[in-house]
């Protein structure tokens, strides 16, 4: 919303310096984002009176001949606006204009122009570089300086939030800036001088629920033309362009004021109004030319016609060229409505149309507004263009009363942790417009109709917090004893806190990779199927939630494939059934990488000692049993058991997925969290001395140690206390495709120390079990 | 013997040459032990005087081969140590020093600070329902303030949450108030990418309530994160705004002075305000259907956002916001936390 400070002036006479009022309009919540200098027009600029205008033959451009004051000049344009009867805007050879260019004498199809006739946006005050400033004939004398009766502007760009709709016009904000700085309000007068029609239009609303409110007023007796110079210097300050005075009464009221207005041909639709639902695959012209087709929900307004009745207008957000005001138009039917907030939302957001007039509508426009915004509308067309003005005023839904909402001082100091008096806070509350009745707590507040956001105690103690102001909020501390339900919440947290600071400690750099993944790149990595899309990506390919995280930490190790240290973690998200929440882990060097001194710490052992490392860290107890995983080479991939249940999976990359991404070996874990904890309770420190033996079993190239570590487990009974292993050997004199696995095995009683017959005892049990499962000991 | 001793211990050149020396003379056969074992034959007087002489022998040998032994010792330790000599200036073994990503740093940060101050870090869901993410946050459908999120939605209804702030009536539907606490994660908004938009980036919203919660208690709170942040010198400003979940609503601003350029500012950090009592009503009719009591109808609470990468972006003077989701170690690694 851009609002001028020569507007808000106007309202407003004891304004102070626009610096000053940037940050009050800033403490008010009108958030200034930027505040525009708009210089008057180039000097030399001068106002010139289109004599007459003719055309270039076999050009589309026009000659015109324009009095500018102690002479009348020879222009050439190309703009199709220029005609007799209007007044310009005209640089003289030797004009610099704001861009830099200087005007000069230029010859253009055998005709001199001796300067040249200016756009908004050629002048610098404003974007419309479509066409000339089309001035009224007699705006000026011709030969005046231009830049004598246009200042230089400054203008306030505000980003707005959605819940002050009443902000969106110049007097909401100077409200709200009376209300902060105390200021006097001059209201926008919209006296007019009014006469007896002979016809006007009925109006009949069929969808009260779309459409509670319809005025309709008159204007006859028009000469369609531009607008005054001091309108268009306003409409174009805020980036709006001029059309012609109708249409530009209305932009201008509905800026000022915040109501939309739209101008209706009379002739066009004499036959009466209808404000109705669309019917299924109606269909509608535009003002931009759009064809637009219609369906129930869309409210429009209509034309009664022989048989039935024709769209003019989709209600609140554009109107239609079959009733728009053109140059002919000498009557004109004015609408003032109020529109149902959702319908001109859903209607916009359909068509894709978001005007000026749908935006206030679908963020709440004063019900109440619609005599005022068409007294206002018909006071500045009577005084721009001398027409009549009807005595008839169509007002079907009439005004709304104002809401009560019961409010309390103290409560308003409970909920700041101020002490404003009650007065003072009343006082604010009356600044803003609203009515305050009662003598104690609760006093009934009725804020005005513009506020629709006034509707809770709390937003009064808002607009309290706003008017007096945040600062004197003092700064407390607060300390509260949580309620008993709350006491673990962190758990969670704390222990995927605990796994990063352990990955960071164990060596690996964190990477936080995008949520979304293509399908096709899912697949290639062998990941689950995708379940859940996103509707709206922002890549159309990458349209899948990762079902794992690996695929995105190989995108990592692709990322850095120059890189030492090449051992990413990463804490996320996954979306399967269910939304999951993991930690992997990917190797794609050693851990330990060359220098003058051999790399080490590389392939399976190395990821291997990463998960045994944070299981130790955790005091968890971790296995990996093989099984194959799609990600995984088939040959190295196995499921890690974390405290004895299943939680992810480890080994190397499948080859097949380094090939096409073009990764070395890459060896990795993913695990589901939370991990399960075990239960821990002390085990005294041993008093008795262990007793250690080894053992070395001989078994067949595909059997795992940990098959062999449960044998030893399962019959080492209850006094083995550990098994380590500690070689793994293959070749002489051992068979081929046969490996021999060592332990270093230790027993231990709590209470005494055992004797070497019952050692000997449980080793036996152990090289039987070993036996009988089909291997050979190692002597 | 004295003097022939005496000169084969100092021409002994190892412990070995000494011992043998020692045993030469002094051991069970050794040439003193000889001499000791021939005063047998003495008289009385001749051999009191002889045994004298010969103990004070054997004491100037020990002594002699005490003092040898210090010294090749002596030596010994030092040829060792300039053998065990070492470049300690050549770079040690290429461990991976491991580090987080800048946003976690950040949010463990302010976790932390948040902690100190009684806060519980919880964590939740990022594809979220439109009720948790806008419903039950006073957002209802069809308002334009829903047009202050542009949202990434999945095809089965459900969104990726915009905000933190869907924990806020998460955590109300399981628990009882008093409490405070902050919500850390990852957020996602339907916007171009740019130098400063990113599609996905991380927030942190906190959440107190309890009775006779206060905005001056909401400032407060801001007020010790600001002075974690920046020092002692920080300053907090609430500043009016709208978030539909909170009334009042604020944005609030840090005072900070830019550490490269000695420049201060007031930084709009993130929206905070007093919670919309239509939050309280959503989370006590959520609890309401699942059985449990309604807890919320005479408490008040605030609420605060932060975003994360803003904080780091101004920190480290990082100009792109893009640099963070490519997990570049050249940009991981600047990013060190003692």
């Amino acid at each position: 919303m851009n609002v001028p400070y020569s507007w808000l002036r106007e309202f407003l006479p004891g304004l102070p310096e626009p610096e000053a009022v940037r940050e009050v309009l800033d403490s008010l919540g009108l958030a200034v984002e930027e505040v525009r200098r708009l210089p008057a027009p180039p000097a030399g600029v001068v106002f010139g009176r289109v004599l007459k205008a003719e055309e270039v033959p076999g050009t589309e451009l026009k000659k015109l001949e324009v009095d500018v004051g102690r002479e009348v000049v020879t222009l050439v344009s190309g703009a199709q606006g220029a005609r007799a009867g209007i007044g310009l805007a005209v640089a003289r050879p030797g004009v610099v204009l704001p861009d830099g260019t200087e005007i000069g004498e230029r010859e253009i199809h055998g005709v001199t122009s001796e300067g040249m006739a200016l756009s908004p946006a050629e002048l610098g005050v404003g974007e419309y570089a479509g066409g000339l400033l089309e001035l009224p004939a007699d705006a000026l004398e011709p030969g005046r300086e231009l830049a004598e009766v246009w200042p230089e502007e400054v203008v306030f760009e505000l980003e707005l939030t959605p819940n002050r709709a009443d902000a969106f016009s110049v007097l909401g904000v100077a409200r709200d800036l009376a209300a902060k700085l105390e200021l006097e309000l001059v209201e926008p007068p919209v006296d007019v001088e009014e006469s007896p029609v002979a016809r006007f239009v009925t109006v009949e609303v069929e969808d009260p629920e779309g459409c509670d409110r319809y005025l309709a007023r008159y204007a006859g007796g028009l000469e369609i033309g531009p607008s005054p110079l001091e309108a268009q210097r306003r409409l174009l300050a805020v980036g709006l362009r001029p059309i012609n005075n109708v249409v530009d009464a209305t932009n201008y009221t509905m800026w000022e004021l915040g109501g939309p207005l739209h101008a209706f041909d009379l002739e066009e639709v004499a036959g009466g109004i209808v404000v109705r639902r669309a019917k299924a695959g109606e269909k509608i012209v535009t003002l931009d030319g759009e064809e637009r087709r219609l369906v129930p929900d869309d409210l429009v307004i209509a034309r009664k016609v022989a048989g039935g009745t024709e769209p003019v207008a989709v209600a609140g957000v554009m109107g239609a060229a079959n009733s728009e005001v053109t140059e002919k138009t000498r009557e004109v039917v004015l609408e003032a409505a109020h529109f149902d907030p959702v319908r001109v939302r859903l209607t916009a957001r359909r068509l894709g149309l978001s005007t000026d007039s749908s935006y206030r509508f679908e963020r709440g426009v004063d019900p109440n507004l619609p005599p005022r915004a068409a007294a206002r509308f018909l006071h500045l067309l009577q005084r721009w263009s001398g027409c009549t003005v009807g005595d008839v005023v169509v007002d079907v839904g009439g005004d709304k009363p104002r809401r009560e909402v019961p409010f309390r001082p103290g409560y308003a100091n409970r909920l700041l942790g101020t002490g404003f008096d009650a007065a003072s806070q009343l006082a604010a509350l009356e600044r803003l417009g609203c009515e305050v009745a009662g003598e104690a707590e609760p006093y009934a507040v009725r804020p005005p109709t513009w506020r629709v956001d006034l509707n809770i105690e709390e937003d009064l103690v808002e607009e309290v917090g706003r008017i007096l102001g945040y600062e004197h909020v003092p700064t407390e501390p607060l300390a509260l004893i949580p309620a008993p339900d709350n006491l673990n919440a962190e758990e969670p947290y704390r222990r995927e806190e605990a796994l990063r600071r352990a990955m960071r400690g164990l060596g690996g750099w964190e990477a936080i990779n995008y949520t979304w993944l293509s399908p096709a790149y899912l697949s290639l990595a062998r990941a689950p199927e995708p379940r859940r899309f996103l509707k709206n990506p922002m890549d159309q390919s990458k349209n899948a939630l990762r079902t794992a995280l690996y695929p995105g930490l190989l995108e990592t190790l692709a990322a850095n494939r120059e890189e030492h240290h090449r051992f990413f973690f990463e804490l996320g998200h996954v979306f399967l059934d269910v939304e999951e929440t993991r930690l992997a882990v990917v190797l794609g060097g050693p851990l330990v990488e060359a220098g003058w001194q051999p790399a080490f710490g590389e392939g399976y052992p190395a990821v291997k000692g990463v998960l045994e490392a944070l299981a130790a860290r955790a005091g968890a107890r971790v296995e990996v049993r093989p099984q194959p995983h799609p990600p995984l080479h088939p040959g190295v991939s196995g499921t890690v058991f974390w405290n004895d249940e299943p939680r992810g999976f480890i080994g190397r990359l499948h080859p097949q997925v380094e090939e096409a991404l073009e990764l070395g070996p890459v060896h990795l874990f993913e695990l589901l969290l939370p991990l399960p904890e075990a239960e821990r309770s002390f085990r005294d420190l041993p008093k008795f001395p262990p007793a250690r033996r080894d053992l070395a079993v001989v078994v067949p190239e595909n059997v795992p140690h940990v098959e062999i570590l449960d044998l030893v487990r399962r019959f080492g009974g209850p006094y083995l206390e550990a098994a380590e292993l500690f070689d793994v050997y293959r070749g002489r004199p051992l068979a081929e495709g046969q490996k021999s696995l060592a332990y270093h095995l230790t027993f231990r009683h709590p209470d005494r120390t055992l004797t070497d017959a019952e050692v000997d005892e449980e080793m036996g049990r152990i090289v039987t079990a070993v036996l009988e499962a089909g291997y050979k000991i190692r002597e | 013997m004295l003097e022939e001793a005496l000169a084969e211990i100092r021409a002994a050149a190892s412990l070995e040459a000494l011992q043998e020396i020692k045993v030469r003379f002094l051991g069970k056969k050794g040439r003193l032990t000889q001499a000791f074992k021939a005063m047998k034959g003495l008289g009385p007087e001749e051999r009191k005087a002889r045994g004298q002489e010969l103990n004070r022998i054997k004491q100037a040998i020990e002594r002699a081969l005490a003092e040898r032994e210090a010294e090749i010792k002596a030596a010994e330790l030092e040829a060792r140590l300039e053998r065990e000599r070492e470049d300690v200036s050549l770079p040690g073994l290429a461990l991976a020093p491991g580090g987080y990503h800048v946003a976690t740093q950040i949010l463990g940060e302010l976790v932390d600070v948040f902690r100190r101050m009684g806060y519980q870090a919880v964590t939740g869901p990022e594809a979220e329902d439109e009720f948790h993410n806008f419903d039950a946050l006073n957002i209802p459908p069809h308002h334009p303030a829903r047009d202050m999120w542009d949202t990434f939605w999945l095809e089965d209804g459900y969104l990726l949450r915009t905000h933190t702030s869907p924990m806020q009536v998460r955590y109300m539907e399981a628990h009882t108030p008093p409490f405070q606490i902050v919500v850390p994660g990852k957020v996602y908004r339907h916007e171009a990418t740019d130098a400063t938009h990113e599609a996905m980036f991380h927030q942190l919203e906190g959440l107190a309530v309890g009775e006779g919660i206060t905005l001056a208690h909401l400032k407060g709170a801001l007020l010790t994160m600001a002075r974690a942040l920046y020092g002692e010198e920080a300053r907090v400003r609430l500043q009016p705004s709208f978030f539909p979940f909170v009334e009042p609503g604020v944005e609030f601003l840090v005072w900070w002075t830019n550490p490269r350029t000695g420049e201060g500012s007031w930084l709009e950090l993130g929206g905070a305000g007093m919670v919309h009592p239509a939050v309280f009503k959503a989370a006590d009719d959520a609890r309401e259907k699942a059985g449990l009591p309604r807890v919320y109808e005479n408490v008040t609470g605030f609420a605060f956002g932060l975003g994360v990468e803003r904080i780091a972006m101004l920190r480290y003077g990082i100009p792109d916001i893009r640099y963070f989701y490519s997990n570049r170690l050249a940009f991981l690694r600047q990013f060190p936390r003692p």
